[in-house]
Protein backbone atom coordinates (compact mmCIF):
# COMPACT_ATOMS: atom_id res chain seq x y z
CA UNK A 1 0.00 0.00 0.00
CA UNK A 2 1.25 3.38 -0.52
CA UNK A 3 2.41 5.45 2.01
CA UNK A 4 -0.35 8.04 2.77
CA UNK A 5 0.04 11.49 4.10
CA UNK A 6 -1.23 13.38 6.83
CA UNK A 7 -4.12 14.25 5.48
CA UNK A 8 -5.55 11.15 4.17
CA UNK A 9 -4.93 9.73 7.65
CA UNK A 10 -6.61 11.57 9.33
CA UNK A 11 -9.84 10.91 6.86
CA UNK A 12 -8.80 7.12 7.91
CA UNK A 13 -8.85 8.07 11.49
CA UNK A 14 -12.26 9.63 11.30
CA UNK A 15 -13.58 6.72 9.05
CA UNK A 16 -12.34 4.30 11.36
CA UNK A 17 -13.45 6.20 14.50
CA UNK A 18 -17.20 6.33 12.90
CA UNK A 19 -16.92 2.83 12.44
CA UNK A 20 -15.86 1.76 16.33
CA UNK A 21 -18.86 3.95 17.21
CA UNK A 22 -21.02 1.89 15.43
CA UNK A 23 -21.06 -0.32 18.01
CA UNK A 24 -22.46 1.61 20.98
CA UNK A 25 -25.51 1.61 18.60
CA UNK A 26 -28.69 -0.69 19.24
CA UNK A 27 -27.67 -3.82 17.50
CA UNK A 28 -30.71 -3.37 14.88
CA UNK A 29 -30.01 -0.12 13.90
CA UNK A 30 -26.21 -0.69 13.16
CA UNK A 31 -26.82 -1.98 10.05
CA UNK A 32 -28.42 1.50 8.87
CA UNK A 33 -25.51 3.18 10.36
CA UNK A 34 -22.56 1.30 9.12
CA UNK A 35 -24.57 2.34 5.93
CA UNK A 36 -25.12 6.32 6.38
CA UNK A 37 -21.11 6.32 7.17
CA UNK A 38 -19.97 4.59 4.23
CA UNK A 39 -22.84 6.64 1.58
CA UNK A 40 -21.65 10.12 3.81
CA UNK A 41 -17.53 9.28 3.05
CA UNK A 42 -18.41 7.99 -0.44
CA UNK A 43 -20.14 11.46 -1.61
CA UNK A 44 -16.58 13.22 -1.59
CA UNK A 45 -14.72 10.25 -3.11
CA UNK A 46 -14.16 11.85 -6.00
CA UNK A 47 -12.22 15.11 -4.57
CA UNK A 48 -8.73 15.14 -5.65
CA UNK A 49 -6.26 14.42 -2.97
CA UNK A 50 -4.49 17.90 -3.70
CA UNK A 51 -7.63 20.35 -2.94
CA UNK A 52 -6.09 20.10 1.11
CA UNK A 53 -8.10 23.23 2.14
CA UNK A 54 -11.72 21.00 0.71
CA UNK A 55 -10.45 17.92 2.85
CA UNK A 56 -9.45 19.77 5.85
CA UNK A 57 -13.02 21.42 5.47
CA UNK A 58 -14.41 18.08 5.13
CA UNK A 59 -12.79 16.66 8.34
CA UNK A 60 -13.66 19.47 10.04
CA UNK A 61 -17.24 18.81 9.29
CA UNK A 62 -17.39 15.15 9.76
CA UNK A 63 -15.57 15.29 13.24
CA UNK A 64 -18.76 18.11 14.05
CA UNK A 65 -20.56 15.33 12.85
CA UNK A 66 -19.23 12.27 14.51
CA UNK A 67 -19.22 14.36 17.36
CA UNK A 68 -23.25 14.82 17.28
CA UNK A 69 -24.04 11.35 16.18
CA UNK A 70 -22.23 9.46 18.55
CA UNK A 71 -24.13 10.60 21.38
CA UNK A 72 -25.88 7.91 22.94
CA UNK A 73 -29.23 9.66 22.78
CA UNK A 74 -29.30 9.23 19.27
CA UNK A 75 -30.58 5.56 18.53
CA UNK A 76 -31.21 5.07 14.66
CA UNK A 77 -30.67 6.81 10.94
CA UNK A 78 -32.53 6.64 8.03
CA UNK B 1 -67.69 69.38 10.57
CA UNK B 2 -68.12 69.21 6.55
CA UNK B 3 -64.52 71.81 6.41
CA UNK B 4 -63.10 69.21 8.48
CA UNK B 5 -63.60 66.27 5.91
CA UNK B 6 -63.13 68.72 2.90
CA UNK B 7 -59.29 69.23 4.76
CA UNK B 8 -58.57 65.47 5.30
CA UNK B 9 -59.36 64.84 2.00
CA UNK B 10 -57.36 67.62 0.65
CA UNK B 11 -54.45 66.50 2.87
CA UNK B 12 -54.89 63.20 1.37
CA UNK B 13 -54.58 64.52 -1.83
CA UNK B 14 -51.58 65.78 -1.03
CA UNK B 15 -49.82 63.27 -0.04
CA UNK B 16 -50.56 61.08 -2.73
CA UNK B 17 -49.21 64.01 -4.97
CA UNK B 18 -46.30 64.32 -2.55
CA UNK B 19 -45.41 60.65 -3.19
CA UNK B 20 -45.70 60.38 -6.87
CA UNK B 21 -42.89 63.11 -6.98
CA UNK B 22 -40.93 61.29 -4.50
CA UNK B 23 -40.82 58.68 -6.77
CA UNK B 24 -40.41 60.57 -9.92
CA UNK B 25 -37.09 62.40 -8.32
CA UNK B 26 -35.66 59.40 -7.29
CA UNK B 27 -36.04 57.50 -10.84
CA UNK B 28 -34.69 60.25 -12.39
CA UNK B 29 -30.77 60.17 -10.41
CA UNK B 30 -30.23 55.95 -9.25
CA UNK B 31 -27.40 55.45 -7.16
CA UNK B 32 -25.79 52.88 -8.20
CA UNK B 33 -23.31 51.17 -5.80
CA UNK B 34 -21.63 47.41 -6.09
CA UNK B 35 -21.07 45.36 -3.51
CA UNK B 36 -18.59 42.78 -4.06
CA UNK B 37 -19.21 39.88 -1.25
CA UNK B 38 -17.63 36.78 -0.56
CA UNK B 39 -19.12 33.53 -1.64
CA UNK B 40 -18.70 30.30 -0.69
CA UNK B 41 -20.86 27.37 -0.28
CA UNK B 42 -20.00 23.90 1.91
CA UNK B 43 -22.18 21.54 -0.24
CA UNK B 44 -19.66 22.04 -3.13
CA UNK B 45 -16.99 22.31 -1.04
CA UNK B 46 -14.26 21.90 -4.64
CA UNK B 47 -15.49 25.11 -6.31
CA UNK B 48 -12.74 28.18 -4.68
CA UNK B 49 -14.80 30.82 -3.13
CA UNK B 50 -15.19 33.92 -5.04
CA UNK B 51 -16.67 37.24 -5.06
CA UNK B 52 -19.90 37.99 -6.19
CA UNK B 53 -21.03 41.50 -7.34
CA UNK B 54 -24.59 43.04 -6.51
CA UNK B 55 -26.06 46.46 -7.30
CA UNK B 56 -28.32 48.18 -5.23
CA UNK B 57 -29.86 51.61 -5.46
CA UNK B 58 -28.91 53.41 -2.39
CA UNK B 59 -32.17 55.74 -2.89
CA UNK B 60 -34.03 52.89 -1.87
CA UNK B 61 -31.87 51.14 0.76
CA UNK B 62 -31.36 51.70 4.30
CA UNK B 63 -28.31 53.72 5.95
CA UNK B 64 -26.43 50.74 6.98
CA UNK B 65 -23.96 48.03 5.06
CA UNK B 66 -27.07 45.33 7.24
CA UNK B 67 -29.72 47.03 5.15
CA UNK B 68 -28.11 46.55 2.15
CA UNK B 69 -27.10 42.97 2.84
CA UNK B 70 -30.92 42.43 4.06
CA UNK B 71 -31.81 43.55 0.28
CA UNK B 72 -29.54 41.63 -1.65
CA UNK B 73 -30.70 38.59 0.22
CA UNK B 74 -34.82 39.49 -0.25
CA UNK B 75 -34.69 40.54 -3.95
CA UNK B 76 -31.29 39.29 -5.78
CA UNK B 77 -29.98 36.48 -4.09
CA UNK B 78 -32.05 34.80 -1.37
CA UNK B 79 -29.03 32.09 -1.17
CA UNK B 80 -26.42 34.37 0.49
CA UNK B 81 -25.96 33.43 3.91
CA UNK B 82 -24.86 35.67 7.26
CA UNK B 83 -25.71 36.24 10.92
CA UNK B 84 -27.92 38.88 12.13
CA UNK B 85 -30.49 39.31 14.81
CA UNK B 86 -31.30 42.77 16.15
CA UNK B 87 -29.91 45.17 13.63
CA UNK B 88 -28.67 47.95 16.14
CA UNK B 89 -25.80 46.87 17.24
CA UNK B 90 -26.30 44.87 20.54
CA UNK B 91 -26.39 41.24 19.79
CA UNK B 92 -23.07 41.39 17.61
CA UNK B 93 -24.07 38.76 15.11
CA UNK B 94 -23.35 40.54 12.41
CA UNK B 95 -19.31 40.88 12.60
CA UNK B 96 -18.11 40.70 8.93
CA UNK B 97 -15.18 42.45 7.43
CA UNK B 98 -16.55 45.65 5.97
CA UNK B 99 -14.09 47.68 3.39
CA UNK B 100 -11.19 45.99 5.04
CA UNK B 101 -12.11 46.64 8.37
CA UNK B 102 -13.83 44.32 11.19
CA UNK B 103 -16.94 45.91 11.95
CA UNK B 104 -20.93 44.95 12.38
CA UNK B 105 -22.64 45.32 9.12
CA UNK B 106 -25.36 47.15 11.06
CA UNK B 107 -23.57 50.14 13.18
CA UNK B 108 -21.59 50.66 9.60
CA UNK B 109 -22.79 53.32 7.31
CA UNK B 110 -22.36 52.43 3.29
CA UNK B 111 -19.99 54.79 2.03
CA UNK B 112 -22.06 57.04 -0.60
CA UNK B 113 -19.41 57.24 -2.82
CA UNK B 114 -21.41 54.74 -5.56
CA UNK B 115 -17.63 54.92 -7.98
CA UNK B 116 -16.48 53.01 -5.09
CA UNK B 117 -17.26 49.52 -4.53
CA UNK B 118 -17.85 48.05 -1.01
CA UNK B 119 -15.88 44.64 -0.66
CA UNK B 120 -17.38 42.30 2.47
CA UNK B 121 -15.47 39.32 3.61
CA UNK B 122 -16.10 36.85 6.80
CA UNK B 123 -14.01 37.90 9.67
CA UNK B 124 -10.56 36.99 8.62
CA UNK B 125 -8.13 34.12 10.01
CA UNK B 126 -11.48 32.33 11.07
CA UNK B 127 -12.83 29.29 9.29
CA UNK B 128 -15.36 29.82 7.34
CA UNK B 129 -19.42 28.15 7.60
CA UNK B 130 -20.49 29.51 4.52
CA UNK B 131 -20.45 32.92 3.15
CA UNK B 132 -20.25 35.27 5.70
CA UNK B 133 -20.41 32.88 8.58
CA UNK B 134 -17.47 32.22 10.51
CA UNK B 135 -16.86 29.49 12.78
CA UNK B 136 -16.69 30.70 16.52
CA UNK B 137 -16.24 27.92 18.29
CA UNK B 138 -13.25 28.07 19.25
CA UNK B 139 -13.51 31.68 20.07
CA UNK B 140 -16.79 30.50 22.61
CA UNK B 141 -14.61 27.76 24.52
CA UNK B 142 -12.09 29.99 25.17
CA UNK B 143 -14.04 32.52 26.70
CA UNK B 144 -15.37 29.88 28.23
CA UNK B 145 -12.37 28.86 30.12
CA UNK B 146 -11.66 32.39 31.59
CA UNK B 147 -14.60 31.35 33.55
CA UNK B 148 -17.22 34.48 33.31
CA UNK B 149 -19.33 34.22 36.28
CA UNK B 150 -19.00 35.56 39.71
CA UNK B 151 -17.74 33.28 42.36
CA UNK B 152 -17.79 33.97 45.80
CA UNK B 153 -17.93 32.10 49.05
CA UNK B 154 -19.41 35.02 50.43
CA UNK B 155 -23.40 35.25 50.41
CA UNK B 156 -25.57 38.14 51.03
CA UNK B 157 -27.30 37.50 54.44
CA UNK B 158 -30.35 38.52 52.76
CA UNK B 159 -30.43 36.16 50.30
CA UNK B 160 -30.31 38.26 47.75
CA UNK B 161 -28.11 40.45 45.47
CA UNK B 162 -24.39 40.82 45.46
CA UNK B 163 -24.17 43.79 46.18
CA UNK B 164 -20.94 46.56 45.18
CA UNK B 165 -20.27 50.31 45.45
CA UNK B 166 -21.16 52.60 43.43
CA UNK B 167 -17.42 53.23 43.04
CA UNK B 168 -16.47 49.40 42.56
CA UNK B 169 -19.16 49.61 39.79
CA UNK B 170 -17.64 52.38 37.95
CA UNK B 171 -14.75 50.37 37.26
CA UNK B 172 -16.33 47.66 34.99
CA UNK B 173 -17.89 50.53 32.89
CA UNK B 174 -16.02 50.12 29.54
CA UNK B 175 -15.97 46.36 30.16
CA UNK B 176 -19.29 45.19 30.68
CA UNK B 177 -20.57 46.66 27.24
CA UNK B 178 -18.65 44.10 25.17
CA UNK B 179 -20.64 41.62 23.15
CA UNK B 180 -18.31 39.34 22.12
CA UNK B 181 -19.00 39.93 18.28
CA UNK B 182 -15.18 38.39 17.93
CA UNK B 183 -14.12 41.96 15.65
CA UNK B 184 -11.65 42.53 18.10
CA UNK B 185 -10.02 39.21 18.36
CA UNK B 186 -9.97 38.58 14.48
CA UNK B 187 -8.50 42.11 14.03
CA UNK B 188 -5.27 41.19 15.50
CA UNK B 189 -1.85 39.40 13.57
CA UNK B 190 -1.00 37.65 17.22
CA UNK B 191 -4.12 35.72 17.28
CA UNK B 192 -4.08 34.77 13.80
CA UNK B 193 -0.44 33.45 14.43
CA UNK B 194 -1.66 31.36 17.45
CA UNK B 195 -5.37 31.20 18.15
CA UNK B 196 -5.39 28.13 19.32
CA UNK B 197 -3.28 29.14 22.09
CA UNK B 198 -3.58 32.91 22.57
CA UNK B 199 -6.89 34.12 24.37
CA UNK B 200 -7.09 36.96 22.01
CA UNK B 201 -8.14 40.41 23.39
CA UNK B 202 -12.11 40.12 23.63
CA UNK B 203 -11.88 36.98 25.76
CA UNK B 204 -8.70 38.62 27.75
CA UNK B 205 -10.80 41.78 28.17
CA UNK B 206 -13.95 39.92 30.43
CA UNK B 207 -10.97 38.18 31.71
CA UNK B 208 -9.98 41.42 32.89
CA UNK B 209 -13.68 42.65 33.80
CA UNK B 210 -13.88 39.83 36.16
CA UNK B 211 -10.54 39.89 37.31
CA UNK B 212 -11.57 43.54 38.27
CA UNK B 213 -15.04 42.60 40.19
CA UNK B 214 -14.99 43.91 44.03
CA UNK B 215 -17.31 41.27 44.66
CA UNK B 216 -14.96 38.25 42.84
CA UNK B 217 -13.00 36.04 45.14
CA UNK B 218 -11.03 33.45 42.43
CA UNK B 219 -8.89 36.02 41.30
CA UNK B 220 -5.98 33.91 42.33
CA UNK B 221 -7.33 31.12 39.90
CA UNK B 222 -7.96 33.31 37.06
CA UNK B 223 -4.35 35.37 37.22
CA UNK B 224 -2.69 31.51 37.65
CA UNK B 225 -4.70 31.04 34.38
CA UNK B 226 -3.02 33.56 32.52
CA UNK B 227 0.54 32.97 33.88
CA UNK B 228 2.29 30.97 30.70
CA UNK B 229 3.86 32.68 27.77
CA UNK B 230 0.78 32.22 25.42
CA UNK B 231 -2.59 32.53 27.16
CA UNK B 232 -1.62 36.69 27.70
CA UNK B 233 2.01 37.45 26.73
CA UNK B 234 1.24 37.09 23.18
CA UNK B 235 -0.36 40.25 23.18
CA UNK B 236 2.01 42.70 21.44
CA UNK B 237 0.31 45.94 22.13
CA UNK B 238 -0.36 45.98 18.38
CA UNK B 239 -3.94 48.12 18.97
CA UNK B 240 -5.54 46.67 16.15
CA UNK B 241 -8.03 45.89 18.68
CA UNK B 242 -9.28 49.49 20.02
CA UNK B 243 -9.55 50.53 16.71
CA UNK B 244 -11.81 48.89 14.80
CA UNK B 245 -14.34 47.87 18.10
CA UNK B 246 -17.21 49.00 16.36
CA UNK B 247 -18.39 49.87 20.20
CA UNK B 248 -16.06 51.85 21.06
CA UNK B 249 -14.35 50.00 23.87
CA UNK B 250 -10.26 49.54 24.12
CA UNK B 251 -9.54 45.47 24.88
CA UNK B 252 -5.77 46.59 24.60
CA UNK B 253 -5.56 48.95 28.05
CA UNK B 254 -7.51 46.20 29.51
CA UNK B 255 -4.96 43.96 28.40
CA UNK B 256 -2.20 46.01 30.03
CA UNK B 257 -3.58 46.77 33.04
CA UNK B 258 -4.01 42.62 33.48
CA UNK B 259 -0.06 42.66 32.96
CA UNK B 260 0.38 45.09 35.29
CA UNK B 261 -1.66 43.36 37.96
CA UNK B 262 0.43 40.15 37.24
CA UNK B 263 3.89 41.84 37.44
CA UNK B 264 2.56 43.34 40.73
CA UNK B 265 1.36 39.97 41.78
CA UNK C 1 -0.01 19.62 6.41
CA UNK C 2 0.75 23.16 5.56
CA UNK C 3 -1.60 24.77 8.53
CA UNK C 4 -1.48 28.26 6.81
CA UNK C 5 -2.84 26.88 3.53
CA UNK C 6 -5.60 25.10 5.29
CA UNK C 7 -7.87 27.98 6.35
CA UNK C 8 -10.54 28.64 3.12
CA UNK C 9 -9.45 31.84 1.80
CA UNK C 10 -10.18 34.14 -0.74
CA UNK C 11 -9.66 31.75 -4.07
CA UNK C 12 -6.33 30.56 -2.34
CA UNK C 13 -5.56 28.28 -4.74
CA UNK C 14 -3.39 25.06 -3.06
CA UNK C 15 0.16 25.37 -4.02
CA UNK C 16 1.57 22.19 -5.41
CA UNK C 17 4.97 21.57 -3.89
CA UNK C 18 7.38 22.20 -6.78
CA UNK C 19 10.80 20.22 -6.93
CA UNK C 20 12.45 23.96 -6.91
CA UNK C 21 11.37 24.78 -3.23
CA UNK C 22 15.01 23.33 -1.34
CA UNK C 23 14.82 20.41 0.19
CA UNK C 24 15.19 21.85 3.68
CA UNK C 25 11.86 23.67 3.40
CA UNK C 26 10.33 20.65 2.04
CA UNK C 27 11.46 18.77 4.60
CA UNK C 28 10.09 20.34 7.47
CA UNK C 29 6.91 18.36 8.81
CA UNK C 30 4.49 20.38 11.03
CA UNK C 31 2.44 18.94 13.13
CA UNK C 32 -0.92 18.47 12.26
CA UNK C 33 -3.44 20.95 14.47
CA UNK C 34 -7.13 19.29 15.65
CA UNK C 35 -9.45 20.24 13.39
CA UNK C 36 -11.30 23.66 13.73
CA UNK C 37 -8.97 23.51 16.67
CA UNK C 38 -11.10 21.90 18.46
CA UNK C 39 -9.98 19.49 21.53
CA UNK C 40 -12.35 17.83 23.05
CA UNK C 41 -15.89 18.21 22.63
CA UNK C 42 -17.54 21.63 21.45
CA UNK C 43 -18.85 22.18 24.73
CA UNK C 44 -16.01 21.97 26.64
CA UNK C 45 -13.92 24.76 28.06
CA UNK C 46 -10.39 25.46 26.14
CA UNK C 47 -7.66 24.18 28.29
CA UNK C 48 -4.68 26.71 29.40
CA UNK C 49 -0.93 25.26 29.31
CA UNK C 50 0.66 24.82 32.65
CA UNK C 51 1.28 28.12 34.69
CA UNK C 52 4.96 29.02 34.39
CA UNK C 53 5.64 32.52 36.24
CA UNK C 54 9.27 32.43 34.57
CA UNK C 55 7.36 32.44 30.96
CA UNK C 56 5.06 34.70 32.08
CA UNK C 57 4.89 37.74 34.69
CA UNK C 58 8.58 37.60 35.64
CA UNK C 59 9.72 36.85 31.94
CA UNK C 60 7.47 40.26 30.85
CA UNK C 61 8.20 42.26 33.98
CA UNK C 62 12.09 41.36 33.19
CA UNK C 63 11.91 43.18 29.59
CA UNK C 64 9.86 46.14 30.79
CA UNK C 65 12.55 46.62 33.26
CA UNK C 66 15.43 46.25 31.01
CA UNK C 67 13.70 48.27 28.49
CA UNK C 68 13.25 51.13 31.12
CA UNK C 69 17.05 50.86 31.79
CA UNK C 70 17.83 50.97 29.00
CA UNK C 71 16.70 54.67 28.20
CA UNK C 72 19.39 56.64 30.88
CA UNK C 73 22.03 53.92 29.69
CA UNK C 74 21.69 55.24 26.45
CA UNK C 75 21.41 59.17 27.18
CA UNK C 76 24.24 58.68 29.60
CA UNK C 77 26.97 58.61 26.87
CA UNK C 78 26.04 60.98 25.17
CA UNK C 79 25.40 63.93 27.58
CA UNK C 80 28.61 62.81 29.12
CA UNK C 81 31.79 60.61 29.23
CA UNK C 82 31.07 56.85 30.13
CA UNK C 83 32.75 53.96 31.96
CA UNK C 84 34.05 50.61 31.36
CA UNK C 85 31.33 50.13 33.76
CA UNK C 86 28.37 51.96 32.59
CA UNK C 87 29.68 50.75 28.91
CA UNK C 88 29.50 47.28 29.66
CA UNK C 89 26.05 47.14 31.71
CA UNK C 90 24.76 48.73 28.41
CA UNK C 91 26.21 46.33 26.31
CA UNK C 92 24.74 43.38 28.26
CA UNK C 93 21.75 44.87 29.07
CA UNK C 94 20.71 45.31 24.77
CA UNK C 95 21.86 42.29 24.13
CA UNK C 96 19.45 40.53 26.70
CA UNK C 97 16.81 43.24 25.07
CA UNK C 98 17.63 41.65 21.88
CA UNK C 99 17.38 38.21 22.78
CA UNK C 100 13.75 38.53 24.56
CA UNK C 101 12.79 40.33 21.11
CA UNK C 102 13.90 37.44 19.17
CA UNK C 103 12.53 35.02 22.06
CA UNK C 104 8.82 36.68 21.44
CA UNK C 105 9.55 36.45 17.45
CA UNK C 106 10.09 32.60 18.21
CA UNK C 107 7.51 31.82 20.25
CA UNK C 108 5.10 33.94 17.34
CA UNK C 109 6.02 32.39 14.17
CA UNK C 110 8.19 28.96 15.25
CA UNK C 111 5.49 27.53 17.94
CA UNK C 112 6.45 24.67 19.38
CA UNK C 113 2.11 22.97 18.93
CA UNK C 114 3.17 23.32 15.50
CA UNK C 115 7.22 23.22 14.72
CA UNK C 116 7.94 20.76 18.03
CA UNK C 117 11.56 20.44 18.13
CA UNK C 118 12.29 23.00 15.37
CA UNK C 119 10.84 25.71 18.35
CA UNK C 120 13.91 24.07 20.97
CA UNK C 121 15.97 24.30 17.73
CA UNK C 122 15.64 27.67 17.18
CA UNK C 123 15.95 28.69 20.84
CA UNK C 124 19.00 26.76 21.04
CA UNK C 125 20.23 28.70 17.71
CA UNK C 126 19.03 32.36 19.56
CA UNK C 127 20.79 31.17 22.96
CA UNK C 128 24.11 30.10 21.02
CA UNK C 129 24.13 33.59 18.95
CA UNK C 130 23.72 35.65 21.94
CA UNK C 131 26.30 33.51 23.71
CA UNK C 132 28.68 34.50 20.91
CA UNK C 133 27.76 38.13 20.05
CA UNK C 134 28.23 38.21 24.59
CA UNK C 135 31.73 36.53 24.23
CA UNK C 136 32.04 39.50 20.86
CA UNK C 137 30.99 42.16 23.94
CA UNK C 138 33.93 40.99 26.43
CA UNK C 139 36.28 41.52 23.82
CA UNK C 140 35.53 44.80 22.57
CA UNK C 141 34.95 45.91 26.76
CA UNK C 142 38.46 44.63 27.45
CA UNK C 143 40.71 45.56 23.86
CA UNK C 144 38.82 48.43 22.35
CA UNK C 145 39.45 52.05 23.56
CA UNK C 146 36.11 53.26 24.96
CA UNK C 147 33.88 50.12 24.26
CA UNK C 148 30.84 50.18 22.56
CA UNK C 149 30.26 53.58 22.39
CA UNK C 150 33.59 54.10 22.07
CA UNK C 151 33.08 52.41 18.49
CA UNK C 152 29.80 54.31 17.65
CA UNK C 153 31.40 57.41 18.83
CA UNK C 154 34.25 56.60 15.91
CA UNK C 155 31.86 55.36 13.38
CA UNK C 156 29.69 58.43 13.99
CA UNK C 157 33.03 60.97 13.46
CA UNK C 158 34.14 59.20 10.67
Amino acid sequence: MARLSGLQREVLKLYRNCIRTIKTKPIDTQDHWRQFIREEFKKNQHISKKQFNVIEHLIRVGHRRFEQYSSTQIKDIH
Amino acid sequence: MFRSILRQSRAFNGTTTRNLATATTTSVTPRIKTFKIYRWNPDTPEVEPKMQSYDIDLNHCGPMVLDAILKIKNEQDSTLTFRRSCREGICGSCAMNIGGRNTLACLCRIETDTAKETKIYPLPHMFVVRDLVPDLTHFYKQYKSIQPYLQTENHPADGRENLQSIEDRAKLDGLYECILCACCSTSCPSYWWNQQEYLGPAVLMQAYRWLIDSRDQASRVRKEMLQNSMSLYRCHTIMNCARTCPKGLNPGKAIAEIKKQLAFD
Amino acid sequence: MLSLTSRVGLARTSLPIRSSIPLLIRGIKTIPQPPGYIVGTVNDAYVPPKAHKLEGSYHWTSERLVALGLAPLTLAPLLGGTSTLLDSTLSVLVLYHSYTGFQSCIIDYIPKRVYGSLHNYAMYLLTFGTGVAGYGLYKIETSEEGGVSGIVKKIYTA
